[in-house]
């Protein structure tokens, strides 16, 4: 169950426990290309293992990009393993941690991602930050290079154990082929809902940017629907 | 602007943390009274603490009356794949943090 959909919480599946996560993401109007428009699926299968472990596969990522300055139509991108280990517990401990290890594979992609997770639950309120070094090797040979410094923090606040709603923040800092001169530098904010009901959760969240990055959408949605087993 | 933001947001927290609940530390003296082993009854709160917050935050366990509980654990055992000696730990521990106050 998450109640946001870019920021991680540090609690994972149950030992035995299986959930399936459909993530859809819309993203639109850059100012370099005001036509663009790309939504990206995940389809991710989560397991857990231990108290603490938890094991997650994204199956296939994929997308569909249309605009005047990219090549229209849909494109297989990767597929991942997903590794998240708990430390700590945010309602008896003074602070939950866990952290996060991603390894993703597609056509002429390898990206690593490591995340730090922070949560603490104030009772309904709820307070989670992430920091994120992100790795990516791509193109011919993955000659290319890409670092990625993210930090996330979300703040949700739950009304009934059914509907929770808040806000997320995301701050990207890209350093293309590691170099730091050449780095950009990139802020989203917007506002989240998550509703569930047995085992199955809904959660959206609206970013839209905060600064002015030309290459970067103006507006994205997250939607992610999930189901437990 | 950032002196209030940061003071609103140490209002919102502080009214929300002066009546959060924290699920409590149960005594050797309970698990007595309650002809429980400690070890179960620790268990019993971090299964609680630990398996809630899969799905929503952690209530309290005033919140419901004590012959309700089982009932309502049960409703959600399968989510958070209880097994019986789990559900057994929770429930005992709900009980002794109540006859401990």
């Amino acid at each position: 169950m998450r109640r946001f959909a870019y920021v991680y919480e540090t609690s994972t599946s149950p030992p035995g426990g299986i959930d399936i996560e459909q993530w859809v993401t819309w993203r639109t109007h850059t100012r370099d290309d005001p036509d663009f428009d790309q939504v990206d699926l995940r389809h991710e299968l989560e397991f857990g293992i231990t108290e603490r472990l938890q094991v997650a596969i994204y199956v296939a990522d994929w997308n569909y990009v249309d605009g005047e300055t990219v090549d229209r139509g849909f494109f297989y991108s990767d597929s991942a393993l997903e590794l998240i280990y708990n430390l700590t517990n945010p309602v008896i401990d003074p602070l939950g941690l866990s952290i996060y290890q991603e390894y993703k594979m597609g056509d002429r992609l390898f990206e690593w991602e490591s995340k730090l997770i922070a949560q603490k639950n104030f009772g309904p309120l709820i307070l989670a930050y992430n920091a994120t070094l992100e790795a990516v090797w791509e193109g011919d040979d993955l000659a290319e290079r890409e670092g990625e410094l993210v930090q996330a923090l979300g703040v949700s606040y739950e009304f009934s154990p059914r509907v929770s709603t808040g806000l997320e923040v995301l701050h990207e800092t890209v350093f293309p082929e590691w170099r730091g001169r050449e780095s950009a530098t990139n802020l989203f904010v917007g506002p989240n809902v998550s509703l569930r009901t047995g085992s199955v959760f809904l959660t959206v969240t609206a970013l839209a940017q905060a600064t002015h990055t030309a290459a970067e959408p103006d507006f994205q949605l997250r939607t992610i629907f999930g189901m437990a087993f | 602007m950032k002196r209030l933001s940061i003071l609103a947001m140490w209002l919102l927290c502080g009214c929300e943390s002066a009546r959060y609940f924290v699920p409590p530390v149960v005594t050797a003296e309970s698990a007595r009274r309650e002809d429980v082993d400690l070890a179960m009854l620790a268990r019993g709160r971090r299964l609680f603490a630990y398996r809630c917050i899969q799905c929503h935050t952690a209530p309290s366990v005033w919140n419901y009356a004590l012959e309700d509980w089982p009932g309502i654990v049960d409703s959600m055992a399968h989510r958070a794949s209880l097994k019986s000696t789990e559900r057994d730990a929770i429930l005992a521990y709900i009980r002794a943090v109540r006859r401990q106050r």
